[in-house]
């Protein structure tokens, strides 16, 4: 049996490997469209924050696998969440990418984009100012609760690991600590994608932020058609 | 200026990404041979250097995302150690899945597992055991999600 400190090095090289290796292929899709929608704007950041959100999620689940020490009725209690996310997220990237292409003007889909006063058109022109930078880190948070495989091996070490625990609190630290190293493992496969999508150094940017914006549809509506058969 | 800044970075992570695959990938020693079965029949078997091994998980049929039990039978010779399985996906990296088993009896081992999920809707999985001192094989086959 391995040591707690080796569990956690084990693991963190495991979120390493499948970064590059797996969420590359399948997280990809939703890091180049945040950071295609981020227009050209410094991605490091936003970036950042939605890993750090993606990370507090997986550490909270980590916590609760921990401390239960049961995997499969952890995911089953929240399984129709995480349809709801995926199908949630599949019609976010369409969004951005209508929106991204300048197809369809947010406001429109509100129902005020012909008054730039209407409380929507503010809140979502303040929201887009802001672009709150910070709004990165809830979205990471919601996104960390896409299902994935690598993140279900990690979560049922979680489990394992707190039904060796002497206690519930100890069960949920080392959970919340194997899922906190799991996630940061994960971290820099998607910021290098992250990065190699900022178009920000392209000149003639227009062309393929259209071309950008069909590959999200596709993406988006792959997505929905994904979670609904999940 | 930026142009080249960015193709230095873009190097940088082609060197880093193509590190990190290979360092994953010399890190397996050397190709089990692959068996592929229906899990949901019955017992999987092949031989590894000659001796018969017997992979089954019950209940059946066996679904991604339920507790289930592994059992390891060996024919032969008593190993140095007890066997262990790894699960996994082929082609496809789904981190580290041991299903550690204990003596069940004589040459037989058991233990409990599970097999994730993969919203990629796949579902091939393999179970590669190990047996020390003698070498592994894996098992190929299909569960229901």
């Amino acid at each position: 049996m391995l040591s707690t400190e080796t569990i956690y090095l084990v693991i963190f090289a495991t979120g390493l490997a499948v970064g590059f290796g797996h969420c590359i292929g399948m997280c990809g899709p939703i890091v180049v469209s945040l950071s295609l929608s981020l227009k050209g704007r410094s991605v490091l950041v936003p970036h950042l924050l939605y890993n750090g959100g993606r990370i507090t999620t997986y550490g909270l689940l980590g916590g609760v696998m921990g401390a239960t020490g049961s995997f499969t009725r952890v995911v089953a209690s929240i399984a129709s969440l995480q349809k709801g996310v995926m199908i949630l997220t599949g019609m976010l990237i369409v969004v951005m990418g209508l929106a991204m292409a300048g197809w369809i003007p947010l406001g429109v889909i509100f129902g005020d984009y012909f008054n730039p006063q209407g409380v929507l058109s503010r809140g979502f022109r303040k929201l887009s100012e802001a672009k709150s930078t910070a709004t990165y880190y809830p979205l990471g948070m919601l996104l960390g609760l896409l299902p994935c495989g690598p993140v279900y091996t990690a979560l049922l070490a979680a489990a394992r690991a707190g039904m060796e625990a002497q206690s519930t609190l100890e069960g949920f630290f080392i959970g919340v600590g194997l899922m906190l190293s799991f996630g940061l493992g994960t971290v820099a496969a998607l910021l290098v994608i992250a990065k190699l999508a900022d178009l920000g150094w392209l000149k003639r940017r227009d062309v393929i932020y259209k071309i950008s914006s069909v590959i999200m549809v596709i993406v988006g509506v792959y997505f929905v058609v994904k979670a609904i058969r999940y | 200026m930026k142009l080249v800044v960015n193709a230095k970075l873009f190097a940088a992570i082609l060197c880093l990404m193509t590190f990190v695959i290979c360092a994953t990938a010399s890190g397996a020693e050397g190709e089990p041979d692959r068996v592929v079965c229906d899990i949901h029949a019955g017992p999987c078997s092949a031989h590894i250097s000659g001796s018969k091994v017997s992979l089954d998980i019950e209940p059946k049929p066996v679904k991604a995302m339920h507790d289930l039990t592994f059992t390891v039978t060996l024919a032969g010779e008593k190993p140095v150690a007890a066997p262990y399985i790894d699960l996994g996906m082929p082609g496809m990296n789904m981190g580290r899945n041991r299903v550690i088993l204990k003596p069940a009896g004589e040459l037989i081992y058991r233990g409990e597992g599970i097999i994730v999920r993969c919203p990629s809707g796949r579902r091939t999985w393999k179970a590669k055991v190990t047996v020390p001192d003698v070498g592994s094989v894996e098992f190929v086959f299909d569960v229901i999600y």
